[in-house]
């Protein structure tokens, strides 16, 4: 694999607030990077620095082996940035919008025309070519904006929160047309406080709070390594005794812990949340052993490990 | 640092030449697009011919009620085809005084403003190529502005008295003053985040550097009035005067208007030194070398502001 964007001991002070404190990252070609932390954790610093948009007091950046601050043009002229929030040019329509990025990024008028038709299409808007920008919904000039960073192929996406502010079915859709873009081979760091989208999304992700790394890996690294156990949901017909099935739940090999789950009770059965601690094999023993103990199962599920409960474990819930 | 994919190097630049690069510049060809699609340019041209019309009307009443053209002798009416070409002239400095100023005051605060800065900025947009589209698109619609009262000008040559000179030194002039007051909105609207604060900055500064000019002549005056050789004052008191004309666009225009009837020259006067019988400089050369100078260093200090990066 091929480091992209390499990151090493960033920082950035505004005034006597550190806003970036000695980040170091590295994203590989083709991944798709998330950063992710509370507001003022230096999310979208990092990403201004490395776009070009501000100067790190100290440390280093490269994209595509040209430094940031040494060769600004050429990583320009590889790199698509989206900010979170963006004006549009509202006198034109979204076609002469495109070609004036285009030609803003020099590419040729000829090339250009074809270009728009393809990313319109990507993005599904050729049905509002001709139509004035400032007549699109938030979504769809979200849209625009992704097209707009992929007109002049640059091989890194930089996108903060791209589906800020969008109603469900519009963050569907733009998630949707992150995976699309990833196909075509980018390398996409984006920044959301979505944690879902996040998680769906991305390889690796990367923690920041109060200016710092607070965690980097992908999701089943950082599981492994701020969330030690398994989480089991276990259902078991009302025909037992509560307080007795959790202190015979607690005896079971492998089970650290278990507890009553409210939200998942009905009229039938009682829900239990269990520590564990054990592999796939270790899983099939203790699902014998409750059978052989007569327990009445309904229901045993893993509960894949949330990127929220994964932040929550790795930052302190400072903000900046 | 790991290996360099050879894909991600990028491709050498082109090199059109000057002319091309103009043409071409996307902010140019956006801006002007932008501004003829909207009704503010309309209005505005539509304004300005108005106000030189009605001056013209007026002037052409004042003379036909006094003196009847037809028995006017074309001593005159030469008189009358000056008066009304330089009148619209001075007109054309007032308006363009004010309006070149308000058509890039907001020119880069307005893209901070709209968010779409950032977007410009990391492009392959250099801070230069944003500051002459800008600039140049000003100076396009001045230009326009400026063609549009050719048909009112025109007739003074139907009444006489304007010769080749004063149409091209007036058109100097104007181009001049439309550079330096749009390069200053430009200056101001890189140099400050907001466009109220540029507009602001933009006009107090025209406005302190006419007073600063009198407050500067009058001192001139209180100093020649200490001096005690009668030729050191005269000498300081005509300078001092010599300087506050050559950096006025209306009173360059009109002092250079009056040695070319009285003083039949294009270049200088020594009529107007006195006793001290100074050649000075018809006012519109210094004018022109001085404004032309001021408006290069505002755009230089235009594109130095707008290419550094951001604060936050």
């Amino acid at each position: 694999m091929t480091t992209v964007v390499e990151i090493q001991n960033l920082s950035k002070r505004f005034g006597r607030r550190a806003a970036v404190d000695n980040i170091s990252l590295s994203i590989e070609q083709g991944e798709i990077f998330g950063l992710v932390g509370p507001n003022g954790a230096g999310k979208t610093t990092t990403m201004r620095m490395l776009v070009t948009l501000l100067q790190p007091d100290k440390g280093e950046i490269h994209v595509g082996g040209h430094s940031v601050q040494k060769n600004p043009r050429a990583v320009r002229r590889i790199i698509g940035y989206m900010p979170d929030s963006f004006g549009v040019y509202g006198d034109m329509t979204t076609q002469e919008y495109l070609d004036f990025f285009g030609a803003c990024y020099q590419i040729e008028p000829a090339k250009r025309a074809a270009l728009i038709d393809d990313l319109l299409e990507l993005v599904e808007l050729s049905h509002r070519r001709n139509d004035m920008v400032d007549t699109l919904s938030t979504g769809l000039k979200q849209r625009l904006g992704l097209a707009r960073v992929l007109i002049h192929d640059p091989e890194v996406l930089v996108l903060d929160e791209p589906a800020s502010g969008l109603d469900p079915r519009a963050r569907v859709e733009i998630r949707e047309l992150l995976r699309e873009i990833a196909r075509l081979g980018k390398t996409i760091l984006f920044s959301s406080h979505i944690l879902a989208d996040v998680a769906q999304l991305c390889t690796r992700v990367a923690i920041l709070e109060n200016g710092q790394l607070a965690a980097v890996g992908s999701l089943e690294q950082l599981n492994a390594s701020l969330i030690p156990h398994r989480t089991l949901q276990i259902g078991l017909l009302k025909t037992i005794d509560p307080q007795q099935a959790r202190l015979t739940l607690a005896t079971l090999p492998g089970i650290v812990d278990a507890r009553p789950l409210e939200g998942l009770q009905d009229s039938t059965r009682i829900a239990f949340e269990a520590d564990f601690d054990g592999d796939d094999l270790a899983l099939h023993a203790l699902l014998q052993e409750m059978l052989a103990r007569g327990l009445p199962l309904v229901q045993l599920s893993e509960d894949t490990q949330t990127l929220e409960e994964v932040f929550l474990r790795a930052t302190k819930g400072i903000v900046s | 640092m790991s290996e360099t994919t050879a894909f991600l190097t990028p491709k050498p630049e082109p090199t059109p030449n000057l002319l091309a690069r103009l043409a071409n510049n996307p902010v140019l060809r956006k801006e002007l697009r932008g501004i003829m699609r909207g009704q503010r340019s309309f209005w505005l041209l539509t304004g300005y011919v108005t106000v030189l019309s009605a001056f013209i009307f007026l002037l052409y009443i004042t003379f036909s009620v006094e003196t009847g053209f037809a028995q006017a002798d074309p001593q005159f009416r030469q008189t009358v085809g000056k008066s009304v070409f330089g009148g619209v002239v001075l007109i054309e400095l007032i308006l363009i005084s004010f309006i070149a100023p308000a058509l890039t005051a907001g020119a880069i605060t307005s893209e901070r403003e709209h968010q779409t800065f950032d977007l410009l900025r990391t492009t392959l947009l250099s801070a230069r190529a944003l500051v002459f589209g800008k600039l140049t698109t000003a100076l396009t619609y001045l230009l326009l502005l400026m063609l549009s009262a050719l048909p009112i000008q025109s007739l003074a040559f139907l009444l006489g008295g304007v010769g080749m000179a004063e149409l091209l030194i007036s058109g100097l002039l104007l181009f001049v003053t439309a550079l330096f007051f749009a390069a200053l909105g430009l200056f101001f609207s890189s140099l400050l985040r907001r466009t109220l604060a540029s507009t602001v900055s933009t006009y107090a500064a025209i406005v302190i550097s006419y007073i600063a000019l009198g407050f500067a002549l009058f001192v001139a005056i209180s100093v020649s009035g200490i001096a005690t050789n009668d030729q050191v004052a005269e000498l300081i008191m005509t300078v001092s005067l010599w300087v506050m004309i050559c950096t006025n666009p209306l009173l360059a225009a009109i002092v250079s208007e009056v040695i070319l009837i009285e003083d039949q020259s294009l270049w200088y006067t020594t009529s107007m030194s006195g006793a001290l019988n100074l050649p000075l400089p018809s006012p519109w050369i210094p004018f022109t070398l001085l404004y032309f100078a001021a408006a290069i260093v505002l755009i230089l200090l235009s594109i130095h502001f707008v290419r550094r990066p951001s604060r936050i």
